[in-house]
């Protein structure tokens, strides 16, 4: 079976089987016939696929008539940023995020830079499937242009939104581990944006990831293990377009990807009361956090497209995942990697405490994250059959299954990017949350032999 | 069905029209073909100066990355210094992004093999068949090779010319020379090389933003302006190229248009005066070359219409050939590369002008006179296969003729050449004569003839 899902903003699949160079020139040329604009961004991460992938999209995007700005290696953070600043039409993210080297994607991103919403990916698709694209005759092809330079008006406005002052008199020693990914390089800009001493890991985009790159303990350990040697204050593994965070304490502790969202809220929502948005399958310790600070709490589904598309028809502050996402609305409607440091950085500063002092405030939770394989075909009925597992018991089926109590919940959905179950289980105690997960896993593979 | 099709795939390569057939999709498939074709290596990827042809090349490179291959862009440049450049390169074969002379709507692709030659019949046909099979080599991650930039690729091509050519005798001419690149690909090298033979260029369309300033056909009726730039200037000869850079035409110093049959012609003359060998040019190469060849005693050979048709000949001679070419303003030097190639042209009439002493309209004088006229009339390949069927039925006996390609009928006074584009669907119909007047005539006569054919069949 060959991979592709084509998600509502985008396609992702495997590099030589399902991406290929006509498969990703049909969806940019859909898009590129849908956007019915000029200019366009396009922007790529690290991986050694991408160009194969950049160059199909240039191609397409300027025979469909559209003016393009190719940003180059970017993280998608910065591109959606650049959408608004320049006033595009939309943009191309060429990456397959915290996905392996064989896995490569498009996301489409509208004009206010935020991934398409299910009904423009609709659109989309009906005109991919449709396969009639607009074809510009020679005089109307569109321009292609490089835009060089562009960092700088990012992270000026990075500095301006962030008590980058604070940071900077804290004199803070950080270690960031961006995969050889988009961020590689750019974490030095970035550095010298916030004032703080680097210690970069694995900052070279030579296009191979040296470890999965999706930021969480186990792929933390050369960042935990040099942690002490250098007394840095703070570790960060960002994955390889920089749209998500997982820390490691100056004491060398690799932090669940959970906790990076609770720990910025807990601080922000004292500053700024409102709607925060988080999906099904991250931790209690948000609902803690909100249920604290007084504000109110919305779950969408799992994804960047639903929870920012949640958060800008709510009016919300903040939104984030238990991946280690976050997107604080004021500053742009994107989980952006670069404000989720600078957010960490900014509350130790200013509140003049360690990371481990900060975590220490949120309450614990224990988490397991597993996963089984399941043919794609058969998916989505398996995740349909666990109901049976929890008949009478109360159930919230909006994005898989859910079912919570006082201490704890599961939540079985099927991956958006992988022929997998996933199963996210939660409680107070380890043994408990183990057992969640196991069970469900349990009668999963009585269902897939 | 009457209607012309706006694609074209021949061994000449693959031209569509932009906008209507040529898609990054097909242009991608094409490069995918070619690239399981040649195997995973170096790809060579140069284009013209055409306005679509970003679009084109984007999509070549993608088509190769998918197949582990490691494309090589060596950016707008001349199609003979690519060539010169691939071989040198030692790459597994090059894509150029060109559709020649055509018009600027048109857009294509041609294929080089590993020797910096375009590929031949059975090359192509091999080729064609990965294409319709559809099944191409897609590489997995681990085989992916990043694409580099070449920042020289006319180097190796100036190296070779520099070399060849008795660069102070030229210098010593201090020719002032006006140059058409048509802003095609010749202007990235064009101003820089006639500098370099201490000449003194006058620069005309030498941005190579592929807007045809004239069509960018190097016909007598599409460089007015080069000839005005020579009067103005008072320049000794004016030289314009195709969009691609492989053909030349000449004017003179009066500013009077030679005709693109007359750049072969004082080539050859000039080539053989210094070394003699066989001369090899198709069959609708002017009779001036017989001619010439004649005083030389050397041999003239014939072959079909396409330059890979030419340039095999001369490959495969045992007698070291002299020089080879097409009536169309393509010169072929051996001694440079195998390729039809305007700077070899510049460069041997500026020697020529140089070693004789004499202006251009003298040279021109010096070699037998004759008219040729290239007509052409629309037709589908169908068409044009029916049509010249019944011509040979009608006409082989006629005189000394020969089929290799359509039919050429060699008659005491003038011959006739009909034949099948490779590269449109048209018919060509060319007719060279002593004088004008009898060229003229037997250009209607013939179209006469084709119609009425056309009418009863």
């Amino acid at each position: 079976m060959k991979l592709l899902k084509i998600g509502i903003s985008g396609v992702r699949g495997i590099v030589g089987e399902t991406i290929v160079p006509e498969l990703v020139m049909d969806f940019a040329s859909a898009f590129g016939t849908y956007l019915q604009t000029k200019k366009v961004l396009v922007g790529r991460d690290t991986r050694i696929s991408g160009p194969m992938l950049h160059e199909a999209v240039l191609s397409s995007l300027i025979s469909t008539g559209c003016d393009v700005l190719d940003l180059g290696i970017c993280p998608a953070p910065i591109l959606q940023f650049m959408v608004r600043k320049l006033e595009a039409g939309g943009a191309v993210s060429i990456t397959a995020g915290h996905n392996d080297l064989k896995w490569n994607a498009l996301t489409f991103v509208d004009q206010q830079g935020t991934y398409l919403n299910v009904f423009q990916g609709e659109e989309v698709l009906d005109i991919y499937h449709l396969g009639k694209f607009d074809k510009a005759a020679v005089d109307h092809l569109g321009k292609l242009e490089r835009k060089e330079n562009y960092l700088d008006s990012y992270f000026e406005d990075l500095k301006k939104y962030l008590n980058a002052e604070a940071i900077k008199r804290a004199s803070l020693k950080v270690i960031i581990d961006p995969c050889s990914g988009a961020g590689a390089g750019i974490i030095d800009v970035f550095s010298r944006c916030l004032d703080f001493e680097l210690i970069p890991v694995n900052n070279d985009p030579n296009g191979y990831f040296p470890h999965d790159p999706e930021p969480r303990p186990r792929n933390a350990q050369e960042v935990a293990s040099v942690m002490k040697v250098v007394k840095a204050d703070a570790g960060f593994l960002l994955n390889s377009d920089v749209s998500r965070v997982s820390i490691v304490t100056e004491n060398g502790e690799m932090l669940s990807e959970e906790f990076t969202f609770p720990l910025i809220a807990n601080e922000y929502l004292k500053r700024k009361r409102g709607t925060v948005i988080t999906n099904l399958s991250s931790s209690r310790m948000i609902e803690d956090v909100a249920q604290k600070r007084k504000c109110p709490l919305m779950k969408a589904k799992v994804g960047q497209s639903y929870s920012i598309q949640t958060a800008v028809n709510e009016d919300a502050v903040i939104a984030g995942e238990g991946s280690g996402s976050v997107a604080v609305l004021e500053f742009q409607p994107a989980f952006d990697g670069f404000l989720t440091m600078g957010h960490i950085l900014e509350i130790m500063a200013s509140r003049k405490k360690k990371i481990s002092e900060l975590v220490e405030e949120l309450p614990r939770y224990h988490i397991v994250k597993e996963k089984i394989y399941c043919p794609p075909t058969k998916v989505h009925s398996v995740v349909h059959e666990v109901k049976k597992l929890f008949s009478g018991r109360k159930m919230d089926s909006s994005d898989g299954i859910k079912v919570e109590d006082e201490e704890g919940w599961v939540h079985v959905r099927a991956s958006a990017t992988e022929p997998m179950i996933r199963i996210i289980a939660e409680d107070k105690s380890k043994e408990n949350a183990r057992e969640r997960a196991e069970e469900v896993m349990n009668f999963i593979s009585t269902l897939v032999k | 069905m009457n209607r012309a099709t706006s694609l074209k795939i021949s061994v000449s390569g693959v031209r569509g029209v932009v906008g209507e057939s040529l898609t990054p999709q097909l242009v991608a498939k094409f490069a995918q073909a070619f690239g399981t074709y040649l195997g995973r290596g170096e790809v060579i990827v140069g284009q013209d100066s055409r306005q679509s042809g970003i679009m084109v090349k984007k999509a070549v490179l993608s088509g190769l990355l998918s197949l582990g291959c490691k494309p090589v862009d060596v950016g707008i440049c001349p199609i003979p210094s690519i060539q010169v450049f691939t071989k040198q390169a030692k790459a597994m074969g090059a894509i150029v992004v060109t559709a020649s002379h055509n018009p600027k709507e048109w857009n294509g692709l041609k294929f080089l093999n590993k020797d910096g030659l375009f590929l031949n019949y059975h090359q192509v046909e091999e080729f064609l068949d990965i294409y319709h099979q559809g099944e191409f080599s897609l590489a997995d991650v681990d085989k992916y090779r990043i694409p580099e930039n070449e920042e020289n690729p006319t180097e190796p091509h100036t190296k070779k010319l520099l070399s060849y050519l008795n660069v102070d005798s030229i210098a010593k001419g201090k020719f002032k020379v006006a140059i058409d690149c048509c802003n095609g690909a010749g202007a990235v090298l064009a101003p820089w090389l006639l500098e370099r033979l201490g000449c003194r260029p006058v620069l005309l369309n030498c941005v190579p933003d592929g807007r045809f300033a004239h069509h960018p056909e190097p016909l007598p009726e599409n460089i007015a302006e080069l000839c005005r730039a020579v009067v103005e200037n008072k320049a000794d000869v004016g030289f314009v190229q195709d969009a691609d850079a492989d053909r030349l035409a000449v004017v003179n110093e009066k500013g009077e248009p030679l005709g693109e049959e007359m750049t072969l012609v004082l080539a050859a003359k000039h080539v053989l005066s210094q070394e003699p060998g066989p001369v090899v040019i198709n069959l609708s190469t002017s009779q001036a070359i017989d001619d010439i060849a004649a005083d030389y005693g050397v041999p003239v050979i014939r072959t079909k219409i396409g330059e890979i048709n030419v340039v095999e000949t001369l490959l495969s001679l045992e007698e070291k050939p002299a020089i080879g070419g097409e009536g169309n303003g393509g010169v072929i030097l051996p001694a440079i590369h195998p390729c039809r190639d305007s700077f070899t042209a510049m460069g041997l009439i500026l020697e020529y002008m140089a070693s004789s002493g004499k202006a251009v309209s003298e040279l021109q004088n010096e070699v037998p006179r004759y008219f040729m006229i290239k007509d052409r009339i629309d037709k589908t390949r169908e068409e044009s296969y029916r049509l010249i069927k019944e011509l040979r039925k009608k006409f082989t006996d006629k005189g000394e003729s020969s089929l290799v390609d359509g039919m050429k009928i060699i008659f005491s006074d003038y011959w006739v050449h009909i034949r099948p584009s490779n590269t449109e669907p048209i018919v060509r119909l060319i007719v060279e004569a002593p004088s004008k007047t009898k060229a003229e005539e037997m250009v209607k006569l013939w179209r006469r003839e084709i119609e009425g054919i056309s009418k009863w069949k």
